[in-house]
């Protein structure tokens, strides 16, 4: 096998997502082991997307088509999540979205019987089944090596805004955890987790690449567990900080921002990489895993610290123009609503456990939630 | 006054505490003896050790003792079947009707089964009739104690024990309206006869839907206390038991409404998912230990190619049934053989039922019993092994990683 990474191309700005999900029994809604049944029963039954494995029997990836329409994308997402849904009901199991199991516990979680999470096992120990946490992937399409690059620096000032509008993670292991995204305290503990290096282009990430390989520290890009990372064989670049929302229409307007948000960064080129914003990124990044809105945001480019709720919301005013292009102006202005009036998964979730009082109640209404049957917590 | 009054009077008089003691101790040394040394499950290491203490072995326990083993034997099974009727989820049974199917007929398959076996046997119609009834019924407190060992998890095991919740009350019910048979054959009025299988009946299912209200209505003022909702259960649990030997009810069908209706009539989900944990174990010990001093070597030797023609007959009816209609439900391939393995237990459930039958024609329960008891006794003990070997070739043990 050649160290060599090529970067296959692929269209500008196209998104695709991935989703991880908890499979819950419908009894005390703790966390099942039945991936293997649900997925051999998706199998007989015709569905857009794909649905995949993930480590811990507990968990399965849900995959669009490559879009580059917002509402297509919505449509296939609904489309996929009917199917599971209908074929997990005939098993007596419930689908939902979070980025954290409330209560489940993490030693009674088995790993998918598969070569490569066996071998995840073996590498990490425990952490392998810690690490049934549930995010968001979000994929955007490059033209080569060069482009992905630059967008991963570029987006990684966005990180904070990626967590905080995603986070929905506020309990772990039966406890309230003070954060509003706990599970990326969880990713943080694997040793090949944070950012990539500072390089600046395809050929200095291959080197670096072919580096690690000979150290015997990776073996593909997939052992690289960055919050942003080039994905060569999709021709794409992954975020993966987002944790998997509670229903897939806010799974979709996250797509839809990080598409206008490239968009704007390929057309402007407004964000040279800059080692300045790895100095501030650990900072950033715990302030919107701990505080959401309320969190301190350092941007280093204008040289200012303001609250996260604010850059986003300018953010958001910047990105206006850009969104009409790319019809997401409706999925951004919802967005705008939601971070006016201090939205988030993680707060519905503290609601919905302040109401009903205990978290076997958060985890039905999650998977109330993710079918879109919950009743208002007001 | 004779001052030696205060020492206790010999011989020592039976005592309940010390015979659950007993029970209980002795059971946990067999149950970890048999996993230790046999390397089979504990339950059967319960019912061995029972089987040793009871009429057939030492006779350490013998029928003078029976009615305190009642009570605990009672509560062990009232534990059981309202756990087992909890599991029991209509939701489910409206996707998946398969499920029903399935369930009817591997009852109606093995009953028909049982009783073409036992009157090819020479058997009388009514005898093999009420066999084959309480036949039909597989032992919840056999799979769910073999699964809660095994940390046992996946659609087999839930499958099982909703087969086996729903074949209990077929079984049940069965057994009920054969009773207007026996007061028939026994003499009975007319009235008797069509009256007492109605009493029991909706006297059960009616006690079994107050308790649930009870329950529902307290823990919504409650709030969500786990404690308190653990607290309420058990008295509601242990008060139903009295309730249906007061009323001269069932306690299996009290308990088993009860615990199906508390779970599908709780709408606003008002009751905690309670965990008794490891809190009952001690009592389904106890029940175990119990229904091995109940059963008697004797029997088996008596009728032991009854017994073995009952359950061969039992086995494929209720297989015939599981491997016809698997394919509906969304199991993998295959594990149709697993399901119908795990239906093969059958319990002290026989013996109430049995005995039951006894405190109204003794001669009747005897000669049921003859038919009946060598077979449990048989299942009692293989029962065990045979879901250990179908959770595990199932995959949904602990031990995988």
């Amino acid at each position: 096998m050649s160290d060599e990474l090529d970067f296959k191309p692929s269209q500008d700005l196209s998104i695709g997502v991935e989703l991880e999900l908890q499979i819950l029994n419908s009894r005390d809604y703790n966390l099942s082991r039945d991936a293997a049944d649900l997925l051999s029963l998706l199998d007989k039954i015709e569905h857009p997307g794909e649905i995949k494995p993930e480590i811990t029997e507990s968990m399965i990836e849900l995959n669009s088509s490559i879009h580059t329409d917002y509402e297509a994308l919505l449509a296939e997402l609904r489309k996929i999540r009917d199917t599971v849904v209908r074929a997990a009901a005939q098993l007596n199991l419930r689908i939902a979205g979070g980025g954290s199991h409330p209560f489940h516990d993490w030693c009674e979680r088995r790993i998918y019987p598969t070569e490569r999470f066996k071998q995840l096992l073996e590498v990490y120990g425990y952490l392998a089944k810690q690490f049934t946490v549930f995010g968001q992937h979000i994929h955007i399409g490059c033209p080569d090596g060069d482009a992905a690059i630059y967008l991963t620096h570029s987006l990684s000032r966005y990180v904070p805004h990626f967590i905080v509008l995603s986070a929905s993670s506020p309990f772990q292991q039966g406890s309230d955890t003070g954060f509003q995204s706990s599970r990326l305290n969880t990713v943080s503990a694997f040793p090949l987790s944070g950012t990539m290096p500072l390089l600046k282009t395809w050929n200095d990430f291959n080197s670096y690449y072919k580096k690690m390989r000979g150290y015997r520290i990776v073996e593909s890009m997939k052992d690289f567990y960055w919050d942003i990372r080039p994905k060569p064989e999709y021709g794409t670049v992954e975020i993966r900080v987002f944790d998997t929302p509670l229903t897939v229409e806010r799974a979709a307007l996250l797509a839809a921002y990080v598409q206008t948000l490239a968009y704007y960064i390929f057309v402007k080129r407004p964000l040279p990489a800059s080692e300045d914003v790895y100095l501030v990124y650990k900072y950033n990044r715990f302030q919107a895993c701990r505080y959401g809105f309320d969190a301190n945001y350092i941007d280093v480019y204008l040289q200012q610290q303001l609250s996260l709720q604010q850059d986003i919301l300018n953010t958001l005013k910047l990105l206006l123009p850009y969104s009409a292009r790319l019809h997401t102006e409706k999925a951004l202005d919802n967005l705008y609503t939601d971070v006016i009036t201090r939205r988030s998964d993680a707060v519905w979730l503290r609601e919905a456990h302040r109401k009903f009082g205990s978290l076997n109640d958060v985890a039905r209404c999650q998977s109330e939630e993710w079918v879109g049957q919950t009743l208002t917590l007001a | 006054m004779n001052n030696i009054e205060f020492l206790p009077k010999f011989p020592l008089s039976a005592n309940p505490f010390a015979l659950f003691g007993v029970l209980l101790l002795a059971g946990v040394l067999g149950g970890e003896l048999t996993r230790r040394v046999l390397n089979l499950p504990r339950i059967t290491g319960y019912v061995l050790i029972g089987l040793t203490l009871g009429a057939s072995g030492l006779n350490v326990l013998d029928t003078k003792m029976f009615d305190y083993m009642h009570i605990f034997f009672d509560v062990g099974l009232g534990l059981i079947l309202f756990e087992l009727g909890r599991r029991l989820d209509f939701t489910w049974l409206r996707h998946d009707r398969s499920l029903v199917i399935l369930a009817l007929a591997e009852s109606l398959l093995s009953f028909g089964c049982m009783f073409a076996a036992l009157r090819w046997f020479g058997i009388e119609p009514l005898y093999s009739a009420v066999a084959a009834a309480v036949g039909v019924s597989s032992s919840p407190a056999i799979v769910m104690l073999v699964a809660r060992e095994l940390k046992a998890e996946g659609q087999i095991t839930e499958r099982a024990l909703s087969l086996v919740a729903i074949n209990s009350v077929v079984a049940f019910v069965l057994t009920t309206m054969l009773l207007s048979w026996v007061h028939h054959e026994y003499h009975a009025s007319w009235l008797i006869a069509l009256l007492h299988p109605i009493y029991i009946l909706v006297g059960s299912l009616y006690i079994g839907f107050l308790a649930s209200v009870l329950v529902l209505v307290l823990a919504r003022w409650f709030g969500k206390k786990i404690e308190l909702h653990l607290t309420l259960l058990l008295a509601v649990i242990v008060l139903l038991v009295g309730a249906a030997e007061v009323f001269k009810l069932s306690v299996l069908i009290a308990l088993l409404t009860f615990g199906v209706l508390v779970r599908n009539l709780d709408r606003d989900h008002a009751l905690m998912p309670v965990d008794f944990g490891s809190f009952d174990q001690a009592f389904f010990i106890v029940l175990f230990v119990a229904t091995g001093a109940m059963l008697q070597i004797g029997d088996l030797v008596a009728s032991f190619g009854i017994a073995a023609g009952y359950i061969a007959a039992r086995f494929v009816g209720k297989s015939i049934g599981v491997l016809c209609f698997a394919h509906l439900s969304g199991i993998r391939a295959g594990s149709g053989g697993l399901l119908s393995i795990t239906l093969l237990p059958m319990s002290g459930i026989a013996l109430t039922m049995t005995y039951s039958a006894g405190n109204l024609y003794p001669e009747f329960s005897a000669k049921l019993a003859a038919i009946v008891l060598a077979a449990a006794l048989i299942l009692e003990l293989v029962g065990p092994v045979a879901v250990q070997f179908a959770l595990r070739s199932a995959g949904e043990t602990r031990e995988a990683i």
